[in-house]
């Protein structure tokens, strides 16, 4: 049996452990930031493969930054900014910052204004999608990747179809994949992903856009209610392309980029009106992993009277608070988001100074002087779109609570698609869920 | 009667071949995919059998150099030490403590096996912020001690009960008799007792090990990169890239549920003793 002394022992032992402990979970979250530039490590977290080594060792030669590049991926990347930011505790130097978070993050406060460490006003005009990063006059990242919504089409299929005039309207569009369907090009010329997800809420916002309209208001009210309003009409116009047999029935359980894979890529369909903006050189013109190489081009998205907007979905790059480094760490978004690194990794010096995965700049220099050389498929129209039709999907920034509003959205919809909800129906509950986020509830 | 009789066993039959096919057909397909080129991979229509069966994607896996090869191996090491030592610790200190709440008398003794026992209820994930936040002001986040010690707290309670569930169903006259022999507590423990409990050990051992192998969200958060990041975490980061061929992702897969599948098929006897130790007195 222990002695009286050796348990009294433990309960000190057991005390101050407690003790220390409780301290430790009330104490401030130890992080301190540093602002040193020189011969320090910081860690990068990003979904995307990192860029060439010599790349990174050039960057340490100059600036005495080392860079620790981590790979993770995009949902779970969220969860680690999530955890990291309402821990307090550090986790990486610059992190991802999607367009969709911009709101939360803003109102969270989770991310330093890149305007501190960045001359962002000169960014601008360089950079058309900067303005989705920026809430409440604050920078929350910089953009690194100008992912954009366009429409694209199987020429090829088009012609067949004895269509000798892209479509411009919406509504010619639409007559275009009814007359590729009757004349029996392909039994379903359209892609939309009906699955219950992200892909779907952005391919009816870019209908909306070339409907005309908006989603939301800088309020966050919807703009979409009434059965005259653009949003509405795109979703009518959405699922009655599902009912029509336009859209494969499959679909319904089919993701954006599953579509974009098997059904376009594959030529079992004539075109996906929300696509991705690159898609043509990075999927469609990929001998090992298409079939319609050389036969899909982008199209200006077809309008209520003439081309629509793209809208945009882009990835930027931002400082965590918890960040040990955000000196050197802003260093670096600098570095990693200059025109020549961008064109770089866009391969316009070779697949050695590429980054695999890498879509499109989001500075316009960059893609220029790629399309220039010939360096980016189908280069001269994705410019164009990026300088003159490129917008926000929330002009006043996504709000904070996109996600739910989000998941209202595509869940909806996929009820709508398959028929358990009416469109009018469907519509009604996302208006309501976005007004009852708006107001706070 | 007889005929009833057929029909039931033909309704469980089939309840069995539909559980069955549910289960392992993501499985097959994985290792389909894995031993096929990716051109044959991408092929249509697809292969239900790999056309010329091939080893490359594992052996570019395990003994290939370049970025993918590189973070499966070093992921493999880290879940096989994180695992390894949480499966050690928990085993150790289960051991001791179901040894003192199954044999030993003293205050509040039900009281503080009830309160261990009860904090499985709670979900894990509520414990993930604090857990973070503690070890941060420890420096342990991004460390091997870190992760082992947060396995090692989660699993802790199952590992006592299955253990206390072992050592109360000794007779306590083998322990008498050991006191009669003059042995102290610790020597009865190691000499008389555990080998007696060896079964429990195993199966306590084998549970907390592959309950570490396929947690995610801990490690994913309380790793920041590849020094500490187990293959779980790797292989879906793999994933999410969209570059990374599906043959080869196929094959991290295969290797990510190998250990947890070799385990499972040939102890499975102790996983179920285990699991059911204490249910029938």
């Amino acid at each position: 049996m222990p002695s009286i002394r050796q348990a009294r022992a433990s309960a000190v032992v057991g005390t101050l452990s407690c003790l220390v402990l409780l301290g430790t979970a009330c104490s401030g979250g130890g992080n301190t930031a540093s602002s040193a530039t020189k011969g320090v490590k910081i860690n990068v977290a990003l979904h995307i493969p990192s860029p060439p080594k010599a790349s990174l060792d050039a960057f340490t030669k100059a600036t005495g930054i080392t860079v620790n590049w981590t790979n993770i991926d995009w949902d779970s990347l969220q969860t680690k900014i999530a955890a990291g930011s309402t821990a307090k505790t550090y986790f990486a130097d610059a992190t991802d910052v999607d367009w969709s978070r911009v709101g939360q993050l803003g109102k969270l406060n989770w991310f330093y204004p890149m305007e501190t460490y960045v001359d962002t006003k000169s960014l601008g005009a360089d950079m058309p999608q900067l303005a989705s990063f920026t809430i409440g006059g604050h920078v929350v990242g910089i953009p690194f990747d100008a992912s954009f919504l366009v429409t694209t089409v199987n020429k090829k299929m088009f012609t067949k179809a004895g269509v000798t005039k892209m479509p411009t309207t919406i509504d010619q569009y639409t007559q275009d994949l009814k007359q590729i369907k009757a004349k029996g090009g392909v039994q379903y010329p359209l892609n939309i992903p009906f699955a219950a997800a992200e892909g779907l809420s952005t391919y009816w916002y870019q209908t909306t856009a070339a409907f005309g309209g908006t989603i939301l208001d800088g309020q966050g009210k919807p703009q979409f209610a009434t059965p005259d309003s653009p949003g509405y009409k795109a979703a009518q116009w959405m699922v009655d392309a599902l009912k029509q047999g336009l859209v494969p029935p499959g679909n319904i359980n089919v993701s954006d980029s599953q579509g974009q894979q098997t059904l376009m890529a594959q030529g079992q369909v004539a075109s996906v009106f929300g696509d991705y903006s690159g898609n043509v050189g990075s999927l469609y013109d990929v001998p090992s992993s298409s079939k319609v190489v050389d036969q899909v081009d982008y199209l200006a998205t077809p309008g209520v009277s003439g081309p629509g907007p793209n809208v945009s979905n882009p990835d930027g790059i931002g400082i965590p608070r918890t960040a040990k480094y955000p000196a050197a760490a802003a260093k670096f978004i600098q570095w990693f988001t200059s025109a020549a690194n961008q064109a770089d990794f866009a391969g316009i010096n070779g697949p050695d100074k590429a980054l695999k995965s890498y879509n499109f700049p989001s500075r316009l220099t960059a893609v220029d002087q790629l399309a220039a050389k010939g360096k980016l498929i189908k280069g001269s129209a994705l410019s164009a779109m990026l300088k003159s039709s490129a917008r926000p999907v929330f002009p006043a920034g996504a709000p904070s609570w996109y996600p739910q509003f989000s998941n209202a959205v595509y869940t909806n919809l996929h009820s709508a698609a398959t028929g358990s909800l009416s469109v009018d129906a469907a519509i009604k509950a996302i208006a309501g869920t976005a007004n009852r986020l708006a107001s706070g509830g | 009667m007889a005929v009833r009789t057929r029909r039931r066993i033909r309704v469980r039959w089939f309840g069995v071949a539909f559980i069955l096919l549910w289960s392992l057909v993501p499985i097959y397909w994985t290792i389909n995919t894995s031993l096929q080129t990716e051109a044959q991979a991408g092929g249509k229509p697809s292969h239900y059998l790999p056309p010329t069966p091939t080893l490359k994607n594992y052996t570019s896996l395990l003994g290939g150099s370049g970025a993918v090869p590189d973070q499966i191996r070093r992921s493999t090491i880290n879940i096989l030490v994180e695992c390894g030592a949480a499966t050690i610790v928990t085993v150790l200190l289960s051991t001791l403590a179901a040894y003192a709440f199954a044999r030993m008398t003293f205050r509040g003794r039900n009281v503080l096996f009830y309160t261990v026992l009860g904090t499985m209820a709670f979900p894990a994930y509520t414990t993930l912020i604090p857990l973070y936040r503690i070890l941060g002001d420890f420096g342990l986040v991004n460390t091997y001690t870190g992760i082992v010690l947060v396995y090692v707290s989660g699993f802790l309670p199952l590992a006592t009960w299955i253990m206390y569930n072992y050592l109360t169903s000794l007779p306590s006259a083998i322990e008498e008799a050991g006191q009669v022999d003059g042995a102290n507590r610790i020597q009865i423990l190691w000499h008389v007792l555990l080998p007696l409990a060896l079964p429990g050990i195993v199966s306590t051992a084998i549970i907390t090990f592959l309950f570490s192998w396929t947690q995610f969200l801990f490690p994913l958060v309380l790793s920041t990169d590849l020094s500490t990041q187990p293959l779980t975490v790797v292989v879906q980061a793999l994933q999410g890239q969209h570059v990374v061929p599906s043959t080869l992702l196929s094959a991290a897969g295969v290797i990510a549920i190998a250990v947890p599948a070799v385990i499972g098929l040939t102890l499975n006897r102790y996983i179920v003793s285990g699991l059911l130790s204490g249910s029938v007195k």
